[in-house]
């Protein structure tokens, strides 16, 4: 255990030295912000772009806080998980790449403890990151539109969580398992994208789908009740983590035998 | 400019200083770093004058990690 800490460790000061603590923060919180921002003022926006004829009058409902909230939230799963993608598709491949695995590997440190240490630290920055990011998007909401229940918003936050977890287990998985950084990212990116659009436009028939978490989470936030399939969203969503990390660490351990 | 007068500056300011706390970080690196991809001062350009997505684009595809 001191072992994995150790690793751990090191990890969180790997990304302090690169700054990405303090850049992802920051994108998600400019992300998230933007959105109520751009609601509130787009009524003087339209205005000051002009060429509107004389006495035009446009009249847009003010969108409600919830609803303003949940397409903040949205911002995540685009170009979030973008970020999230490009951050971590290195993580383990170009270590590998660049010699530093077999380096730290000849000690004995165990393979599963190696991964999981990635994958823990990458985890915690993706959590951080999305809770700083979202809770000023809940205060920005709050200051120009209304307030939306803490509780809701807590709720919506580990939702989405889940779903950047998954996409985060994913990215190290396929790290793991090829050896060049940008196909892991390429792999990862466009599974994500293939699988939002399938259980978008099939709704009806997989609840169950991890990425339907987003929508449960907006769901959430625009009529305050979850809908019944999101435990058994959940429960997938954990499952597959832990396959996936499992995977990871039965097939990095696979290729480094082999090389 | 009257359109300006209409905004609530105490809510904009802390997304101003976020933004320039991002754009020093980002220059810092960039000064600290051996080698990036793409010519250095091409880097140092599109942070300065890229609002926002500069410095981020960067960190995502400027560094070189080694």
């Amino acid at each position: 255990m001191s072992q994995w800490m150790t690793l751990f460790q090191k990890e969180i000061l790997e990304m302090w030295r690169n700054f990405k603590w303090i850049w992802v923060p920051i994108t998600f919180i400019l992300l998230g912000v933007s959105e109520p921002i751009t609601s509130y003022y787009l009524p003087e926006i339209i205005k000051s772009f002009g060429g509107l004829p004389e006495g035009a009058v446009i009249d847009i409902p003010p969108p409600t806080a919830g609803a303003v909230l949940a397409s903040g939230l949205s911002q995540y799963s685009t170009l979030g998980v973008l970020i999230i993608v490009l951050g971590t598709m290195g993580v383990i491949a170009g270590e590998r790449k660049s010699g530093v695995a077999a380096m730290i590997l000849v000690k004995p440190v165990s393979y599963l403890s190696y991964v999981t240490s990635k994958w823990a630290g990458s985890l915690l920055l993706v959590w951080f990151s999305l809770f700083s990011g979202y809770l000023s998007t809940w205060y920005y909401t709050g200051q120009l539109f209304e307030w939306v229940a803490f509780g809701e918003f807590l709720h919506s936050f580990v939702l989405y969580g889940l779903w950047l977890t998954v996409i985060l287990t994913l990215t190290v998985f396929f790290s793991s398992a090829l050896l060049s950084p940008g196909m892991a990212g390429f792999i990862s990116l466009a599974l994500a994208l293939v699988v939002s659009i399938i259980s978008g436009a099939l709704s009806h028939l997989l609840e169950w789908s991890p990425s339907q978490l987003t929508s449960y989470a907006s769901a959430l936030l625009v009529t305050g009740e979850l809908p019944e399939d999101t435990l058994l969203a959940i429960l997938i969503s954990i499952l597959l983590i832990i396959v996936l990390l499992w995977l990871s660490v039965f097939l990095f351990k696979k290729k480094e035998l082999a090389s | 400019m009257e359109f300006l007068e209409g905004i609530n500056w105490g809510l904009l300011a802390p997304l101003f200083i976020v933004q320039l706390i991002l754009l020093v970080v980002s220059l810092v690196d960039l000064s600290r770093i051996e080698k990036t991809n793409g010519p250095k001062l091409l880097w140092v350009f599109i942070i300065i004058f890229v609002n926002i997505i500069g410095p981020i684009l960067y960190f995502v595809i400027g560094r070189r990690n080694n």
